[in-house]
């Protein structure tokens, strides 16, 4: 199958995801965003631009927010912590 | 960025705006909101410049879940000259006795403040009814030392929001996207009073004037001195990314005293994205005290009191131990003399020696109901960046705090291991020196919260800057405007635009210079310091400055601010080489240590400022608070009798 290329700027992480169809472009979370990484998009009512995602201090206050649930908080994978149910730690005999 | 883009504002860079105000507050994060609604609250009229915007902006902006040390609550069991007693006691004196005794003082009334305009300090909706923490008759609800009753647990989301409908209630100008980048002085001199400050605007570049007949300092604590990561600079450090010590950086320039700056620790959070986010991750520090701590089968480390004596029960970790009257805190982070005995306090080698296998995990399913509750769903929530990044993350993915054990990396809450020379201002660093005003020993110049040495958290950054803003409006009443003097604003000016006219192809980025200090910064003034490599490193950074910041390079105003910041960054750096140059000996709760150390002379403070291209230094004996009840009464008569009525 042939793919043509493109160029572009590798981002190590992508912190924030906005869902398109409930994002009512208001920009409240551009302007409360305490590092300003958002930036308003370019036609009126579309969703931000995460412009700079590296500097992301991953504080949620974007999504805290909005006032459509139109953002998702994600973490980079080296910073998914592993948790497990306690049960499948224990012993059979240490089961209570 | 992509380049090419466009900048979706309009550039403003030739546009040159002048405001004046009786208060002038430099940063609004907590300290400085409060500064501005107390000023405000006395009939003054208030600006604050605030770097991004202040519902949600500085180290307390997205949240926080504990108000430390409020010990004149109505529940507490213990007076603000005790604790403040035993806060320096534990640091063995190196610690701000004037401020603390502020935040133990006044903490509490900063709440009340807090709660009347909206934030929420009660359980009100009756939650934790029956809990062992909760008072049921105020419905306060407290932390780590039942039995004392002085950290209370609070919904801190709620604050920052409220505060700031409060100062639009009070008519406060709120300059919101505006970063600060110097401090004025009367006729430009160094060291004279203080009359207003410079910005600029991070999406126009439009330059700001800023007139105050008094001026208070709220701004950061510095960061990103050894830690940096040009892939993940938001994840440096602890604080937000944008909190950096501009104000140390500003205040030094003009010839502001300093104290503590050669105190650094061994990095604890985030550094350069090397640990987990605050407070996912297993620990029974602070927001998490007192889970429990499992090994990888299960087996629980037990907790201990601080004479070494096992705990049987698990609420006996919220009481005293027996001849003990309190213990403050909760998780033994720095060698703490009134705490407790923790897992994390044990060796690992003997860990292993009794068995246990790592890793180890944070276990709440064996607490009772309240106490798991409260840390995983209220404590995690409401501290800062937890509701989002951790609760609503966690709960998403089926996290049952009832069900699931969460692993812990590293030693206690650090959630990572780190290297010596990876280092952190963190646990009372180094900041702007106080009088009983809190004014510095530039007049006219106050200073709160992250901005004082030796500061910590939410409640002290409140009550600091509620004092700081009630003194400054009294120095307003007796000062008049100064017109600031034009040259100073000129050199400003072209200092701070000069990066946006270089060649963006060759110039130098904000991420590679800040990498090359972070550089220099461990590789020179690490955790053994030497008079010849500290000095060697300290012209590395004056040859940065003269030959490298002319270099430097900025797109638009975002990545000026940037690198703004960053220069600042630079100027820290110096400070805190100068300071451990002038230090001689090691000192142990500075976590100071020099190869070179001259045993024997005992040095108190060392208080340094800059005059010209001159260092001056003078020693302050560690007790130049005085007797702090007789001090605090002597300086505030008029408040005890205004909180009287």
């Amino acid at each position: 199958m042939s793919r043509s290329f493109t160029l572009r700027h590798v981002e190590p992480s992508k912190p924030i995801t906005f869902d398109p169809k409930k994002c009512i472009g208001c920009n409240r979370c551009v302007n409360v965003c305490p590092i300003d990484i958002l930036l308003p998009s370019a036609s009126n009512g579309e969703t931000p631009v995460v412009a700079y995602p590296d500097e992301c201090w991953y504080c949620g206050c974007c999504v805290m927010e909005c006032p459509a649930e139109a953002i998702i908080l994600g973490h980079p994978l080296m910073n998914q912590v592993r948790w497990v149910e306690k049960k499948s730690l224990m012993k059979e005999g240490d089961l209570k | 960025m992509q380049r090419g883009l466009n900048w979706p504002y309009k550039s403003e860079i030739n546009e040159m705006e002048e405001m004046d105000a009786d208060v002038l507050v430099l940063g609004g994060g907590i300290a400085g909101c409060m500064a501005a609604i107390e000023a405000a609250k006395k009939g003054k009229k208030v600006i604050v410049v605030e770097k991004a915007a202040v519902k949600r902006s500085g180290a307390g902006g997205s949240g926080s879940d504990h108000w430390e040390m409020a010990a004149t609550n109505p529940c507490s069991n213990l007076s603000p000259e005790e604790l403040v007693e035993a806060m320096m006691d534990d640091n063995d004196g190196f610690n701000n006795a004037i401020s603390h005794y502020i935040e133990c003082r006044e903490g509490w009334d900063r709440l009340v403040d807090i709660e009347k305009m909206g934030g929420k300090i009660r359980d009100i909706d009756e939650e934790f009814v029956g809990a062992e923490f909760r008072d049921e008759k105020t419905k306060l609800m407290f932390a780590y030392d039942y039995k004392n009753r002085v950290t209370l647990r609070i919904w801190g989301t709620t604050f920052k929001p409220a505060m700031e409908k409060e100062m639009k209630r009070l008519g406060v100008v709120v300059v919101n996207h505006v970063a600060v980048t110097s401090l004025l002085t009367e006729e430009g001199r160094n060291g004279s009073r203080c009359i207003g400050a410079t910005g600029i605007n991070g999406r126009t570049g439009k330059f700001h004037v800023f007139s105050g007949k008094a001026v208070v300092m709220a701004m950061s604590r510095p960061a990103r001195i050894w830690l940096f990561s040009a892939g993940y600079p938001g994840l440096c450090e602890f604080r937000p990314m944008s909190c950096i010590g501009n104000g140390h950086a500003m205040g030094w320039r003009i010839g502001a005293e300093f104290n503590m700056m050669e105190k650094s620790v061994k990095a604890q959070f985030s550094a350069s994205g090397k640990s987990y986010p605050p407070y996912s991750a297993g620990n029974n520090h602070n927001t998490w005290y007192a889970a429990s701590i499992i090994d990888a089968e299960g087996k629980e480390i037990p907790y201990a009191d601080r004479d070494g004596k096992k705990l049987e029960n698990i609420m006996d970790r919220y009481y005293p131990s027996e001849g003990q009257k309190f213990f403050m805190m909760g998780g033994n982070i720095e060698k703490a003399k009134y705490t407790y005995e923790g897992p994390e306090t044990i060796a690992y080698g003997e860990l292993k020696n009794k068995g246990y296998k790592l890793p180890f995990y944070a276990d709440l399913t064996t607490l009772p109901d309240h106490e798991r509750n409260v840390i995983w769903g209220m404590m995690v929530a409401e501290e800062g960046k937890t509701k989002i990044p951790v609760h609503q993350y966690y709960a998403k993915q089926g996290f049952d705090s009832a069900k699931h054990v969460i692993q812990c990396y590293g030693n206690g809450w650090t959630s990572a291991s780190f290297l010596p020379q990876e280092r952190q201002l963190f646990g009372l660093p180094g900041g702007f020196m106080n009088d009983w005003k809190l004014e510095s020993n530039i007049p006219g110049l106050f200073v709160a919260g992250d901005a004082l040495f030796a500061s910590n958290c939410f409640g002290h950054a409140a009550a600091t800057g509620g004092y700081a803003g009630r003194h400054a409006a009294e120095y307003a009443d007796k000062n008049n405007l100064e017109k600031p003097c034009e040259d100073q604003i000129k050199i400003e000016k072209e200092r701070v635009f000069a990066p946006v006219y270089s060649d963006l192809d060759s110039g130098i980025t904000w991420k590679e210079l800040n990498q090359a200090i972070a550089k220099v910064m461990q590789n020179y003034c690490g955790e053994v310091k030497e008079e010849t490599l500290l000095k060697t490193g300290l012209s590395i950074l004056k040859e940065y400055e003269t030959k490298i910041v002319s270099k430097t390079v900025a797109a638009n105003p975002h990545e000026l601010v940037r690198l703004l910041e960053v220069i600042d960054i630079l100027t820290v750096s110096q400070i805190i080489i100068e300071a451990s140059i002038h230090r001689k000996n090691n000192c142990e709760k500075l976590e100071f240590i020099r190869s070179d150390s001259l045993p024997g002379e005992y040095e108190p403070f060392i208080v340094i400022k800059k005059d010209g291209d001159n260092v001056i230094t003078r020693k302050v004996d560690l007790n130049y608070a005085g007797d702090v009840k007789e001090n605090y009464e002597a300086h505030n008569g008029a408040y005890i009798k205004e909180m009287r009525h």
